[in-house]
């Protein structure tokens, strides 16, 4: 059964990812062309023998779309030919291979990503029981006004603020950068982990509180209270195992995209992982890189759909896939 | 409770470890070296293709060129770098000009596994005058796709040597397969860059073209060696040449992580290292500049005739954003940094360092770069053009006259820049200081009087009784641009002009000036070479944007298309310059471009970096440069303790909040 279920929704998932595929090749040539790819490439003064060259190097002088003296060899066929045999190829903006890319990327993002999952987790998830334990006390109050405050701001002014203030003000920690040498990488993870962790704890608070204020109100919390338990065993025994549903359905999702990195965080802080790639592509015209960045994350999506889905069933035997 | 306490204080010592703001390991504060950092990350480091100038500044200092210019004197002046002696250049009676150079016979190539491609265990070789004819092929063939390719087909078979190489590889893997060298050497090489010995080599020229001697001075035509090309092919993991460069310069490739960090190191096979006894142009610090170097401190005593160069290496940071960078540079971690518009203010006062920034030891190092930003109206226009006749002249003549190039560059560029009177800026052969350009003061009576001469009566088209309207056509749809562009149509509709700017997509705008759809554009243009040429050939006839060219006016006038053939060969000197005169003289009436304004760089220098002056052509320095380490790491100290107080006060504040609800969870918990 659970067989057919994943089946069914890998074919789905594969049919958006499809979608996704076609729809950036149509949206990204509607504001760009090849010329403007290979101009960004080679610089303003190429002569335009050298573009047009580039243009047949990078294979971008083929017919965007339709060919009819040869159907397969137009620049969308190619451009589903390399993404479904996972040949992603060079970069346009610069000729690396995007593989090598994506291999040099994938540290730096998760020294970011997983610091910043580990501890924003946890400490959301502690706060909020906190603030479910002592609701309509003055620290619920109090710790809802700072959560809605705290999702009303902007990420951008967490990190120019944390930059000023941490950063330059107070000179605590370097205001960007990167190093991944062990000597020196905490000093540059420190500032953008405190803001990634700062930035989504008004979210994180907000909605794991509304999730336990709810489950103890629960008649199975009630019973717990009247067998005599304590307080802390119940918000740990009953409410938060009961309540993992919800938990689980923001975890798992996230999970497949430590590896594609922050896009604001990295670009802000200099960290050189996927999602400042992501960026660098799109300033750099570089479709070959962000078309394999798409095509990644819109698959870990799908990944990360179908394992919450199998995480709900683990975790709640009343789930059935079907 | 146990793991949480463990956890707190796991957490207390990481942010321990953690605070500092120095983005540098410790060990790095002895060292000689000079901390720049970098916006955008170098496309290629080949140096056949590298044509911008974050490319130019690391493929700079690790290909050393056959020329150079002088460090210190100005106007600029070639010096030999490679060669032992300036080109020797001789006319022929077809018209051709050949170019006789000599290298040095004590260089080597920097150390590279890849010599042992030509023999078994080198790592480097002599530098031989192959490798320069090697390079210029490179240059020829159209896999390596070189963006001056047009430029050298100037070269004698060179043209000839690119279609036998296509030829030759069309549709055949075996040949494409071939070592690179032996592929060239099939198609026979360039027919007019001949090999004459080990250091020795000629290139014909089919015609004069006495500018070949700047191109002498850049990358594209230095030294490369073969064997680099033929190993570093991207394939079995190693490295593609545009990011493994092998060179002859100064400074090495030690790293290269584009997205995060470049490191230059001293090289130790650069014939200067070598050979310091040799006391060769290029390889020792030089005794004269100009009559001010002195008092700025870039003829100092310490080191005029040492050995270069004085950096054990550079180290390139990436920072993309201009804020954290400009921070970093005034708490001492990057040596030298542009202003940022942000703080123009708090640095420079009237042109002159800030007080504050007195008081830092900063060095403020300005130049006029070799540049011109201008207005080109398109002279294919039936209304702007030479088409609409005098009319059109009177009318271009009319809106030149009220744009008013310091107001713009004082609101928009803190006032960096001089005005423009003339195609030809500062430090070109050919600029005249005292020169005024009649039509490039604002006169607005002159500019309606002109105007109604045209038949546009206070700026009234007799077409429609509207007021005459143009379009202004760019590919910038910033905010920010469209107020630089409203400061133009505001001083147009002064005079009655209703001017609409077209801000459109660059793909879009690029195509209409493809198509010719255009009336008035802004552009810049910065020199390649430090020769009136380089910016007269902008308004050539033959370098028209329809035939390819970066003349976007389109403009074409018999007269002065002769005076520039015979200016461009000609030597520099009074007859040069009675050319360029005439040929200004032709502009200022016709005006097919307001010259707007050279830009002037600002550079902020800390007080323990030596030896700054900026160059202003694309050809590296830093191997002038020097760092006072012990007076860098004081100040950095200095300015960069931590403070604690607020850390004291947060956790203060903290148990303030917490202790009551600790008090009440205990409560509840009983």
């Amino acid at each position: 059964m659970i067989v057919t279920y994943l089946l069914r929704r890998v074919l789905y998932g594969f049919a958006t990812v499809l979608g996704v595929l076609l729809l950036l090749f149509v949206l990204f040539f509607l504001v760009t062309t090849p010329d403007d790819i290979a101009r960004r490439a080679l610089g303003e003064k190429a002569p335009p023998e050298a573009l047009a060259q580039w243009k047949v190097n990078h294979g971008y002088d083929k017919p965007r779309i339709w060919n009819p003296e040869a159907p397969t060899d137009t620049m969308l066929a190619e451009h589903f030919k390399r993404m479904l045999t996972f040949n992603f190829g060079n970069s346009d903006a610069d000729d690396v291979a995007i593989t090598r890319r994506l291999r040099e990327g994938v540290g730096p993002s998760l020294s970011l990503a997983l610091p910043l999952f580990l501890l924003d987790l946890p400490l959301a998830i502690a706060l909020a029981l906190l603030v479910a334990l002592l609701r309509e006390t003055y620290v619920d109050r109090l710790g809802v006004a700072l959560c809605v405050l705290g999702m009303s701001v902007s990420v951008l002014l967490y990190i120019v603020g944390g930059q000023y203030v941490l950063g330059k003000a107070l000179r605590w920690f370097p205001i960007s950068g990167f190093d991944p040498r062990p000597s020196v990488i905490l000093r540059f993870l420190a500032l953008p982990v405190a803001v990634g962790v700062m930035s989504g704890l008004g979210e994180g608070v907000r909605f794991y509180r509304t999730v336990f204020v709810e489950e103890v109100g629960r008649d199975h919390v009630r019973t717990a209270r009247a067998k005599g338990c304590g307080e802390g065993r119940v918000m740990i025994w009953h409410v938060l195992r009961n309540a993992l549903i919800p938990i689980l359905t923001q975890v798992v999702i996230a999970i497949p995209f430590l590896f594609t990195g922050s896009l604001l965080l990295e670009s802000f802080f200099g960290i050189p992982g996927l999602g400042a790639l992501t960026v660098d592509a799109i300033n750099n015209n570089d479709f070959a890189t962000l078309r394999t960045m798409v095509y990644i994350g819109s698959l870990l999506f799908i990944l990360g759909q179908i394992l919450t889905d199998l995480s709900y069933a683990f975790v709640d035997p009343r789930v059935r896939l079907e | 409770m146990r793991d949480a306490r463990v956890a707190a204080v796991c957490l207390l010592v990481c942010l321990g470890v953690a605070c500092s703001n120095n983005p540098y390991p410790d060990s790095d504060d002895k060292e000689r070296v000079l901390y720049l950092n970098y916006q955008e990350a170098p496309k290629t480091l080949d140096p056949a293709v590298a044509y911008s100038t974050v490319d130019h500044m690391i493929v700079g200092p690790v290909f050393d060129t056959l020329l150079q210019y002088h460090f210190l004197e100005r106007p600029y002046r070639l010096i030999p770098g490679l060669l032992t002696e300036m080109p020797e250049v001789t006319p022929r009676d077809d018209g051709r000009v050949i170019f006789h150079l000599k290298l040095r016979d004590d260089l080597l190539f920097q150390d590279d596994p890849c010599f042992a491609l030509g023999t078994p265990g080198a790592t480097t070789r002599p530098v031989v005058a192959a490798d320069v004819a090697f390079q210029l092929m490179r240059l020829a063939d159209p896999k390596v796709n070189s963006p001056v390719a047009p430029t050298m087909a100037r070269i004698a078979g060179f043209e000839e040597f690119t279609a036998r190489l296509q030829k030759l590889r069309e549709g055949d893997q075996a040949f494409m397969a071939r070592r690179i060298d032996a592929q060239y050497a099939a198609a026979g090489g360039i027919d007019g860059v001949r090999v004459l010995g080990p250091t020795e080599l000629e290139i014909v020229l089919r015609e004069a073209y006495p500018q070949f001697r700047f191109w002498l001075a850049m990358e594209f035509t230095a030294p490369v060696p073969w064997e680099a090309v033929a190993y570093y092919d991207g394939s079995d993991g190693r490295d593609k040449f545009a990011e493994h460069p092998v060179g002859t310069g100064p400074f090495r490739l030690a790293l290269y992580d584009k997205r995060l960090r470049i490191e230059l190191a001293r090289n130790p096979n650069w014939h200067g290292v070598l050979h310091p006894e040799a006391h060769a142009p290029g390889a020792v610090y030089p005794a004269e500049g100009e009559p001010d170097d002195a008092a700025r401190g870039w003829l100092d005593p310490a080191y005029v005739g040492r050995p270069l160069p004085f950096l054990d290496r550079v180290d390139f940071e990436l920072d993309k954003e201009d804020i954290p960078a400009f921070t970093k540079f005034l708490q001492g971690y990057y040596d030298l940094s542009g202003i940022i518009e942000e703080s123009f203010d708090r640095v420079v006062h009237q042109g002159r360092l800030s007080p504050e920034m007195q008081r830092l030891d900063m060095q403020l190092a300005k130049a006029v770069e070799p540049a011109i930003y201008y207005i080109g109206f398109n002279m294919r226009d039936p209304v702007v053009g030479a088409a609409a006749g005098e009319r059109g002249r009177k009318l271009r003549q009319a809106m030149s006259l009220v744009i008013d190039s310091q107001a713009f560059m004082d609101i928009f560029l803190n006032g960096r820049g001089i005005a423009a009177q003339s195609v030809i800026p500062p430090g070109i052969f050919g600029y005249e200081e005292t020169y005024l350009n009649p039509y490039r003061r604002v006169d607005l009576e002159r500019a309606k009087a002109l105007l109604r001469e045209a038949g546009y009566p206070g700026g009234i088209d007799p077409k429609t009784g509207k007021p005459l309207h143009l379009t202004f056509d760019t590919g910038d749809t910033s905010a920010r641009g469209r107020l630089r562009y409203q400061f133009f149509v505001d001083a147009w509709s002064r005079i009655g002009v209703n001017v609409e700017i077209a801000a459109t997509a660059y793909n879009q705008f690029q195509d209409k000036v493809r198509r010719g759809a255009y009336q008035l554009f802004m552009w810049g243009w910065v020199a390649d070479y430090p020769d009136p040429e380089n910016f007269l050939f902008l308004l050539w006839s033959e370098s028209a944007r329809s035939a390819g060219g970066p003349n976007t006016a389109e403009f074409s006038d018999p007269r002065f298309d002769e005076l520039f053939l015979k200016m461009r060969d000609a030597p520099d000197g009074p007859e040069r310059f009675r050319l360029i005169q005439q040929m200004r003289g032709i502009l200022e009436t016709e005006r097919p471009w307001i010259e707007l304004f050279h830009p002037e760089s600002y550079a902020l220098i800390h007080g323990w970096v030596h030896n700054a002056k900026p160059l202003g052509m694309s050809s590296s320095t830093l191997k002038y440069r020097d760092v006072d380490v012990r007076l860098r790491a004081e100040k950095r100290a200095e300015w960069n303790r931590p403070v604690t107080w607020p850390a004291w006060a947060l956790l203060g504040l903290a148990v303030i909040v917490i202790a009551p609800a600790v008090r009440t969870v205990r409560k509840r918990m009983r």
